[in-house]
Protein backbone atom coordinates (compact mmCIF):
# COMPACT_ATOMS: atom_id res chain seq x y z
CA UNK A 1 0.00 0.00 0.00
CA UNK A 2 0.89 3.38 -0.85
CA UNK A 3 1.85 5.48 2.22
CA UNK A 4 -0.50 8.49 2.90
CA UNK A 5 2.39 11.24 2.92
CA UNK A 6 5.20 10.59 1.10
CA UNK A 7 8.29 12.51 3.33
CA UNK A 8 9.92 14.91 -0.24
CA UNK A 9 13.49 13.46 -0.56
CA UNK A 10 15.45 16.95 0.45
CA UNK A 11 13.48 16.50 3.86
CA UNK A 12 14.64 12.94 4.40
CA UNK A 13 18.16 13.56 3.37
CA UNK A 14 18.45 16.36 5.67
CA UNK A 15 17.16 14.84 8.98
CA UNK A 16 18.93 11.38 9.74
CA UNK A 17 19.17 10.57 13.08
CA UNK A 18 23.16 11.50 13.00
CA UNK A 19 22.46 14.86 11.83
CA UNK A 20 19.81 14.75 14.85
CA UNK A 21 21.76 14.28 16.68
CA UNK A 22 24.36 16.48 16.18
CA UNK A 23 22.08 19.23 15.83
CA UNK A 24 21.00 18.00 19.60
CA UNK A 25 24.93 18.36 20.34
CA UNK A 26 26.03 21.93 18.80
CA UNK A 27 23.14 24.06 19.57
CA UNK A 28 24.58 27.09 21.28
CA UNK A 29 21.08 28.44 22.11
CA UNK A 30 17.59 27.71 23.55
CA UNK A 31 15.70 25.17 22.19
CA UNK A 32 12.15 26.46 20.36
CA UNK A 33 9.19 24.51 20.79
CA UNK A 34 6.38 24.86 18.48
CA UNK A 35 3.03 22.61 19.77
CA UNK A 36 0.32 21.41 17.32
CA UNK A 37 -3.00 20.43 18.54
CA UNK A 38 -3.72 17.30 15.78
CA UNK A 39 -6.62 16.75 17.52
CA UNK A 40 -6.14 15.75 21.43
CA UNK A 41 -9.10 15.86 23.69
CA UNK A 42 -6.48 19.17 25.34
CA UNK A 43 -5.53 16.56 28.45
CA UNK A 44 -2.25 16.81 27.33
CA UNK A 45 -1.94 20.38 26.21
CA UNK A 46 -3.22 21.38 29.74
CA UNK A 47 -0.43 18.76 31.28
CA UNK A 48 2.30 21.02 28.69
CA UNK A 49 0.84 24.30 30.12
CA UNK A 50 1.42 23.00 33.34
CA UNK A 51 5.28 22.38 32.49
CA UNK A 52 5.93 25.43 31.58
CA UNK A 53 4.89 26.78 34.38
CA UNK A 54 7.46 27.89 37.34
CA UNK A 55 6.53 24.94 38.86
CA UNK A 56 8.34 23.05 36.42
CA UNK A 57 9.88 25.64 34.47
CA UNK A 58 11.49 23.91 31.47
CA UNK A 59 13.16 27.49 30.31
CA UNK A 60 16.13 26.80 32.70
CA UNK A 61 16.85 24.02 30.86
CA UNK A 62 16.57 26.40 27.58
CA UNK A 63 12.93 24.85 26.22
CA UNK A 64 11.01 27.98 24.86
CA UNK A 65 7.76 27.87 23.22
CA UNK A 66 7.84 29.96 19.88
CA UNK A 67 4.56 31.16 17.59
CA UNK A 68 5.45 29.86 14.43
CA UNK A 69 6.64 26.91 13.04
CA UNK A 70 9.44 28.31 11.11
CA UNK A 71 11.29 29.16 14.67
CA UNK A 72 11.46 25.55 15.92
CA UNK A 73 13.61 23.66 16.34
CA UNK A 74 11.63 20.94 18.16
CA UNK A 75 7.73 20.26 16.84
CA UNK A 76 5.47 19.09 20.05
CA UNK A 77 2.69 16.90 18.59
CA UNK A 78 -0.50 16.12 20.51
CA UNK A 79 -3.57 13.49 19.58
CA UNK A 80 -4.52 11.28 17.64
CA UNK A 81 -4.20 12.86 14.24
CA UNK A 82 -7.98 13.45 12.93
CA UNK A 83 -9.06 13.69 9.44
CA UNK A 84 -9.43 17.93 9.81
CA UNK A 85 -5.86 18.48 11.20
CA UNK A 86 -3.99 16.10 9.30
CA UNK A 87 -2.99 19.03 6.93
CA UNK A 88 -2.32 21.08 9.00
CA UNK A 89 0.65 18.83 11.19
CA UNK A 90 1.95 17.97 7.69
CA UNK A 91 2.15 21.69 6.82
CA UNK A 92 3.69 22.81 10.24
CA UNK A 93 6.30 20.14 9.65
CA UNK A 94 7.47 20.75 6.56
CA UNK A 95 8.03 24.45 7.44
CA UNK A 96 10.02 23.88 10.13
CA UNK A 97 13.61 23.88 9.75
CA UNK A 98 16.05 21.20 8.86
CA UNK A 99 17.32 19.08 11.32
CA UNK A 100 13.22 18.53 12.42
CA UNK A 101 12.67 16.67 15.74
CA UNK A 102 9.46 15.08 16.56
CA UNK A 103 7.87 14.67 19.96
CA UNK A 104 4.88 13.04 20.33
CA UNK A 105 3.01 13.59 23.50
CA UNK A 106 0.59 11.27 25.07
CA UNK A 107 -0.99 7.76 24.39
CA UNK A 108 -3.17 9.71 21.56
CA UNK A 109 0.00 10.53 19.51
CA UNK A 110 2.19 7.61 20.66
CA UNK A 111 -0.11 4.56 19.01
CA UNK A 112 -3.98 6.72 18.82
CA UNK A 113 -4.26 5.67 21.96
CA UNK A 114 -8.33 4.91 22.88
CA UNK A 115 -9.20 6.23 19.74
CA UNK A 116 -6.92 3.78 18.00
CA UNK A 117 -9.67 1.86 15.69
CA UNK A 118 -12.60 4.70 15.44
CA UNK A 119 -12.92 5.87 11.38
CA UNK A 120 -12.35 9.35 12.07
CA UNK A 121 -8.71 9.38 13.15
CA UNK A 122 -5.18 8.61 11.46
CA UNK A 123 -3.90 6.84 15.55
CA UNK A 124 -0.99 8.23 15.68
CA UNK A 125 1.75 10.99 15.09
CA UNK A 126 3.63 8.68 13.14
CA UNK A 127 1.29 7.13 10.75
CA UNK A 128 2.21 10.88 9.04
CA UNK A 129 5.44 12.17 9.66
CA UNK A 130 8.61 10.29 11.55
CA UNK A 131 8.21 10.71 15.10
CA UNK A 132 11.61 10.97 17.49
CA UNK A 133 10.35 10.66 20.92
CA UNK A 134 7.53 9.11 22.45
CA UNK A 135 6.23 9.90 26.03
CA UNK A 136 3.21 7.84 26.86
CA UNK A 137 0.78 8.87 29.47
CA UNK A 138 -3.10 9.41 29.27
CA UNK A 139 -2.54 12.46 29.83
CA UNK A 140 1.69 12.26 30.62
CA UNK A 141 2.75 13.81 34.24
CA UNK A 142 4.51 16.86 33.93
CA UNK A 143 7.31 15.19 35.39
CA UNK A 144 7.12 12.39 32.50
CA UNK A 145 6.91 15.42 29.40
CA UNK A 146 10.09 16.89 31.39
CA UNK A 147 11.53 13.50 31.96
CA UNK A 148 11.42 13.30 28.17
CA UNK A 149 13.09 16.86 27.70
CA UNK A 150 15.76 15.74 29.97
CA UNK A 151 16.40 12.07 28.32
CA UNK A 152 16.74 13.96 24.86
CA UNK A 153 19.06 16.33 26.76
CA UNK A 154 21.02 13.49 27.78
CA UNK A 155 20.79 14.45 31.46
CA UNK A 156 18.90 11.37 32.53
CA UNK A 157 18.90 7.62 31.20
CA UNK A 158 15.91 5.95 29.12
CA UNK A 159 14.24 3.60 31.93
CA UNK A 160 11.71 1.84 29.81
CA UNK A 161 13.63 -0.99 27.48
CA UNK A 162 12.07 -3.64 25.60
CA UNK A 163 10.90 -6.84 27.85
CA UNK A 164 10.62 -10.12 26.11
CA UNK A 165 9.92 -13.05 28.07
CA UNK A 166 10.47 -16.69 25.90
CA UNK A 167 11.21 -18.98 29.02
CA UNK A 168 8.07 -20.21 29.99
CA UNK A 169 8.36 -23.42 32.05
CA UNK A 170 4.63 -24.13 32.68
CA UNK A 171 5.14 -23.58 36.93
CA UNK A 172 1.94 -21.54 37.67
CA UNK A 173 2.63 -19.09 40.93
CA UNK A 174 2.08 -21.07 44.55
CA UNK A 175 -1.78 -21.26 45.03
CA UNK A 176 -2.46 -18.39 48.80
CA UNK A 177 -2.73 -20.92 51.45
CA UNK A 178 -5.99 -19.68 54.12
CA UNK A 179 -4.91 -19.03 58.08
CA UNK A 180 -8.17 -20.22 59.01
CA UNK A 181 -7.99 -23.51 56.43
CA UNK A 182 -10.82 -22.47 55.08
CA UNK A 183 -10.02 -20.08 51.91
CA UNK A 184 -13.95 -18.50 51.80
CA UNK A 185 -13.30 -15.93 55.21
CA UNK A 186 -10.53 -14.71 53.20
CA UNK A 187 -12.04 -14.54 50.08
CA UNK A 188 -15.38 -12.64 51.79
CA UNK A 189 -12.71 -10.24 53.08
CA UNK A 190 -11.21 -9.17 49.61
CA UNK A 191 -14.78 -9.10 48.29
CA UNK A 192 -16.10 -6.58 50.96
CA UNK A 193 -12.81 -4.51 51.47
CA UNK A 194 -12.63 -3.63 48.02
CA UNK A 195 -16.89 -3.36 47.78
CA UNK A 196 -15.85 -0.39 50.71
CA UNK A 197 -13.26 1.15 49.04
CA UNK A 198 -12.51 0.49 45.68
CA UNK A 199 -9.25 -1.75 44.20
CA UNK A 200 -6.86 0.23 45.06
CA UNK A 201 -7.49 0.99 48.79
CA UNK A 202 -9.24 -1.67 49.41
CA UNK A 203 -6.11 -3.77 48.74
CA UNK A 204 -4.43 -2.02 51.44
CA UNK A 205 -7.12 -2.07 53.82
CA UNK A 206 -7.02 -6.30 53.28
CA UNK A 207 -3.14 -6.43 53.81
CA UNK A 208 -3.91 -4.33 57.30
CA UNK A 209 -6.46 -6.66 57.84
CA UNK A 210 -3.95 -9.57 57.56
CA UNK A 211 -1.61 -7.47 59.63
CA UNK A 212 -4.04 -7.61 62.46
CA UNK A 213 -5.24 -11.52 61.68
CA UNK A 214 -1.51 -12.20 61.44
CA UNK A 215 -0.50 -10.59 64.46
CA UNK A 216 -2.78 -12.30 66.48
CA UNK A 217 -1.39 -15.84 68.35
CA UNK A 218 -4.19 -17.36 66.21
CA UNK A 219 -6.56 -15.96 64.08
CA UNK A 220 -10.28 -17.38 65.67
CA UNK A 221 -9.22 -16.12 68.50
CA UNK A 222 -11.86 -13.19 69.40
CA UNK A 223 -10.49 -11.48 71.85
CA UNK A 224 -7.51 -10.83 70.67
CA UNK A 225 -8.23 -9.63 67.48
CA UNK A 226 -10.68 -7.23 68.58
CA UNK A 227 -7.67 -5.64 71.04
CA UNK A 228 -6.49 -5.48 67.31
CA UNK A 229 -8.98 -3.81 65.54
CA UNK A 230 -9.45 -1.61 68.47
CA UNK A 231 -5.87 -0.67 68.60
CA UNK A 232 -5.79 0.08 64.90
CA UNK A 233 -8.89 2.48 65.08
CA UNK A 234 -6.96 4.25 67.36
CA UNK A 235 -3.73 4.58 65.88
CA UNK A 236 -5.18 4.92 62.15
CA UNK A 237 -4.81 8.87 60.66
CA UNK A 238 -7.04 8.16 58.31
CA UNK A 239 -10.95 7.91 59.23
CA UNK A 240 -11.44 5.73 56.56
CA UNK A 241 -9.37 2.47 57.13
CA UNK A 242 -10.49 3.20 60.60
CA UNK A 243 -14.42 2.69 60.13
CA UNK A 244 -14.53 0.23 57.17
CA UNK A 245 -12.16 -1.89 59.19
CA UNK A 246 -14.92 -2.10 62.21
CA UNK A 247 -17.77 -2.41 59.44
CA UNK A 248 -15.33 -5.64 58.46
CA UNK A 249 -14.79 -6.74 61.60
CA UNK A 250 -18.40 -6.45 62.71
CA UNK A 251 -19.50 -8.04 59.98
CA UNK A 252 -17.41 -10.57 58.45
CA UNK A 253 -15.40 -11.75 60.98
CA UNK A 254 -17.94 -12.30 63.74
CA UNK A 255 -20.42 -13.77 61.11
CA UNK A 256 -17.70 -16.27 60.35
CA UNK A 257 -16.46 -17.08 63.99
CA UNK A 258 -20.00 -18.05 64.66
CA UNK A 259 -20.59 -20.18 61.61
CA UNK A 260 -17.32 -21.66 62.94
CA UNK A 261 -17.88 -21.83 66.89
CA UNK A 262 -21.36 -21.27 66.98
CA UNK A 263 -21.59 -17.45 68.81
CA UNK A 264 -24.94 -17.05 71.14
CA UNK A 265 -26.61 -14.01 70.02
CA UNK A 266 -25.45 -12.77 73.30
CA UNK A 267 -22.35 -13.03 72.98
CA UNK A 268 -21.98 -12.20 69.11
CA UNK A 269 -23.41 -8.57 70.70
CA UNK A 270 -20.61 -8.97 73.21
CA UNK A 271 -17.99 -8.78 71.06
CA UNK A 272 -19.02 -5.91 68.86
CA UNK A 273 -17.19 -3.14 68.56
CA UNK B 1 14.96 46.25 42.38
CA UNK B 2 12.11 46.57 44.82
CA UNK B 3 9.94 43.89 42.58
CA UNK B 4 13.09 41.89 43.04
CA UNK B 5 13.10 42.35 46.68
CA UNK B 6 9.68 40.97 46.94
CA UNK B 7 10.01 38.38 44.81
CA UNK B 8 13.06 37.13 46.61
CA UNK B 9 10.87 36.75 50.00
CA UNK B 10 9.08 34.31 48.24
CA UNK B 11 11.53 32.24 47.99
CA UNK B 12 12.17 29.75 45.35
CA UNK B 13 9.03 27.34 44.17
CA UNK B 14 10.75 25.29 41.25
CA UNK B 15 11.50 21.84 41.75
CA UNK B 16 14.95 20.76 40.80
CA UNK B 17 13.47 17.71 38.92
CA UNK B 18 15.47 16.67 36.18
CA UNK B 19 18.95 16.97 38.66
CA UNK B 20 17.34 15.42 41.45
CA UNK B 21 14.75 12.26 41.42
CA UNK B 22 11.58 13.19 42.33
CA UNK B 23 8.05 11.06 43.93
CA UNK B 24 5.23 11.61 42.74
CA UNK B 25 1.75 11.18 45.06
CA UNK B 26 0.68 8.80 46.63
CA UNK B 27 -2.58 7.60 44.67
CA UNK B 28 -0.27 8.38 41.40
CA UNK B 29 -1.43 5.84 38.69
CA UNK B 30 1.74 5.20 37.10
CA UNK B 31 3.06 2.44 34.86
CA UNK B 32 1.64 -0.85 35.01
CA UNK B 33 4.08 -3.23 36.30
CA UNK B 34 4.40 -6.27 34.95
CA UNK B 35 5.76 -9.98 36.47
CA UNK B 36 5.55 -12.71 34.27
CA UNK B 37 6.79 -15.36 37.07
CA UNK B 38 2.63 -14.51 38.63
CA UNK B 39 1.28 -14.33 35.42
CA UNK B 40 -1.40 -17.52 34.39
CA UNK B 41 -1.87 -15.88 30.44
CA UNK B 42 -5.82 -15.85 31.48
CA UNK B 43 -6.33 -12.86 29.31
CA UNK B 44 -8.79 -11.57 32.01
CA UNK B 45 -6.50 -8.16 31.21
CA UNK B 46 -6.57 -8.45 27.38
CA UNK B 47 -10.43 -8.40 27.69
CA UNK B 48 -10.84 -5.80 30.40
CA UNK B 49 -8.17 -3.00 28.98
CA UNK B 50 -10.90 -0.31 26.99
CA UNK B 51 -7.69 0.66 25.02
CA UNK B 52 -6.67 -2.50 23.50
CA UNK B 53 -3.32 -1.72 24.84
CA UNK B 54 -2.69 -5.35 26.38
CA UNK B 55 -3.80 -8.09 23.53
CA UNK B 56 -3.70 -11.70 23.30
CA UNK B 57 -2.45 -13.52 19.97
CA UNK B 58 -0.99 -17.07 18.74
CA UNK B 59 1.72 -18.07 17.05
CA UNK B 60 2.01 -19.14 13.71
CA UNK B 61 2.29 -22.71 14.80
CA UNK B 62 -0.07 -22.73 17.75
CA UNK B 63 1.91 -23.49 20.53
CA UNK B 64 2.49 -20.41 21.85
CA UNK B 65 0.00 -17.70 23.72
CA UNK B 66 1.96 -14.23 22.88
CA UNK B 67 0.86 -11.63 25.46
CA UNK B 68 1.70 -7.99 24.92
CA UNK B 69 1.27 -4.67 26.43
CA UNK B 70 1.77 -1.35 24.64
CA UNK B 71 2.80 1.35 27.23
CA UNK B 72 2.48 3.68 24.14
CA UNK B 73 -1.65 2.67 24.08
CA UNK B 74 -1.72 2.47 27.81
CA UNK B 75 -4.44 5.19 29.29
CA UNK B 76 -3.41 4.16 32.87
CA UNK B 77 -6.71 3.40 34.43
CA UNK B 78 -6.01 0.33 35.99
CA UNK B 79 -8.67 -2.04 34.82
CA UNK B 80 -5.80 -4.54 34.22
CA UNK B 81 -4.88 -4.39 37.60
CA UNK B 82 -8.19 -4.36 39.04
CA UNK B 83 -8.87 -8.26 37.54
CA UNK B 84 -5.65 -9.83 37.65
CA UNK B 85 -6.33 -12.91 39.94
CA UNK B 86 -2.76 -13.17 41.17
CA UNK B 87 -1.36 -9.85 41.08
CA UNK B 88 0.98 -9.89 38.08
CA UNK B 89 -0.09 -6.44 36.61
CA UNK B 90 0.12 -4.03 38.89
CA UNK B 91 0.07 0.19 38.66
CA UNK B 92 3.33 1.07 40.20
CA UNK B 93 4.56 4.64 40.96
CA UNK B 94 7.14 5.02 37.97
CA UNK B 95 6.66 7.50 35.63
CA UNK B 96 9.85 7.90 33.62
CA UNK B 97 8.72 6.53 30.59
CA UNK B 98 9.90 9.00 27.50
CA UNK B 99 11.49 6.77 24.62
CA UNK B 100 14.01 7.91 22.05
CA UNK B 101 14.09 6.90 18.40
CA UNK B 102 12.72 3.44 19.21
CA UNK B 103 9.56 2.56 19.74
CA UNK B 104 9.89 -1.28 20.34
CA UNK B 105 11.11 -0.36 23.89
CA UNK B 106 7.37 0.67 24.37
CA UNK B 107 6.51 -3.07 24.66
CA UNK B 108 6.36 -6.14 27.25
CA UNK B 109 6.06 -9.05 25.56
CA UNK B 110 5.45 -12.33 27.16
CA UNK B 111 5.78 -15.95 26.10
CA UNK B 112 3.16 -18.96 27.42
CA UNK B 113 3.00 -22.39 26.07
CA UNK B 114 -0.31 -23.99 25.24
CA UNK B 115 -2.09 -27.04 26.28
CA UNK B 116 -3.33 -29.01 23.51
CA UNK B 117 -6.35 -30.82 23.87
CA UNK B 118 -6.23 -34.72 24.35
CA UNK B 119 -8.72 -35.73 21.67
CA UNK B 120 -9.09 -33.06 19.05
CA UNK B 121 -4.70 -31.98 19.79
CA UNK B 122 -6.43 -28.28 19.13
CA UNK B 123 -4.74 -25.84 22.06
CA UNK B 124 -7.70 -24.58 24.35
CA UNK B 125 -5.74 -23.09 27.33
CA UNK B 126 -2.10 -22.04 28.73
CA UNK B 127 -0.13 -24.93 30.55
CA UNK B 128 0.38 -22.81 33.73
CA UNK B 129 -3.57 -21.90 34.26
CA UNK B 130 -4.21 -25.68 33.50
CA UNK B 131 -1.70 -26.53 36.37
CA UNK B 132 -2.93 -23.79 38.33
CA UNK B 133 -6.37 -24.99 38.81
CA UNK B 134 -5.32 -28.33 39.34
CA UNK B 135 -3.00 -26.83 42.58
CA UNK B 136 -5.66 -24.60 43.92
CA UNK B 137 -8.60 -27.68 43.56
CA UNK B 138 -6.10 -30.22 45.26
CA UNK B 139 -5.37 -27.34 48.58
CA UNK B 140 -8.66 -26.93 49.01
CA UNK B 141 -9.30 -30.76 48.93
CA UNK B 142 -6.29 -32.85 49.27
CA UNK B 143 -8.74 -35.57 49.02
CA UNK B 144 -9.70 -34.71 45.75
CA UNK B 145 -9.21 -37.35 42.60
CA UNK B 146 -8.22 -36.37 39.33
CA UNK B 147 -11.02 -35.85 36.78
CA UNK B 148 -11.03 -38.74 34.15
CA UNK B 149 -11.89 -35.81 31.97
CA UNK B 150 -8.97 -33.45 32.77
CA UNK B 151 -7.55 -32.40 29.74
CA UNK B 152 -9.90 -32.25 27.45
CA UNK B 153 -11.27 -29.07 25.39
CA UNK B 154 -15.14 -27.88 26.53
CA UNK B 155 -15.82 -28.20 22.80
CA UNK B 156 -14.65 -32.53 23.08
CA UNK B 157 -16.49 -32.02 26.21
CA UNK B 158 -19.99 -31.41 25.30
CA UNK B 159 -19.58 -33.92 22.08
CA UNK B 160 -18.80 -36.56 24.75
CA UNK B 161 -21.65 -35.99 26.77
CA UNK B 162 -24.03 -36.32 23.90
CA UNK B 163 -22.65 -39.07 22.55
CA UNK B 164 -22.82 -40.97 26.07
CA UNK B 165 -26.05 -39.57 26.93
CA UNK B 166 -27.16 -40.78 23.19
CA UNK B 167 -25.57 -44.00 24.04
CA UNK B 168 -27.22 -44.15 27.37
CA UNK B 169 -31.15 -43.73 25.79
CA UNK B 170 -30.09 -45.98 23.18
CA UNK B 171 -29.59 -48.64 25.03
CA UNK B 172 -32.88 -48.23 26.80
CA UNK B 173 -31.52 -46.48 30.23
CA UNK B 174 -29.20 -49.35 30.70
CA UNK B 175 -25.79 -48.64 31.34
Amino acid sequence: MKPLYEIPEEISRENTVEKKLKHLASIKRSFFVYRVDAGSCNGCDIEIFSVISPWWDPERLGFKLVASPRHADILVCTGSVTRMMRYPLIRAYEAMPDPKIVVAVGACGCTGGIFHDTYATWSGIDSHIPVDMFIPGCPPHPATILDGFGVALGILQQKLKHQSYTDDSGKPPAPVKSIFKNLQVERDLNINCRELMGYIHGRKLYDRCMQILTHATKPDDISEVREGVENFIKQEEDPRYGECMRVLYNGVYLNWMDKFYGLKKAGKELYQI
Amino acid sequence: MKLLEFANKGGNSTLPYPFEPYTPGEDYRGKPEYDFEKCLGCGACAVACPSNAISLKQNSEKDLLIWELNYGRCIFCGRCDEVCPTGAIRLSQEFQMAVLFNKEDLKVRGEFKLKKCKKCKRPFTTERLFNYQNEVLNSLNPSRKTDPDSGICPECKQKQAVENSAKYFHMGGKK
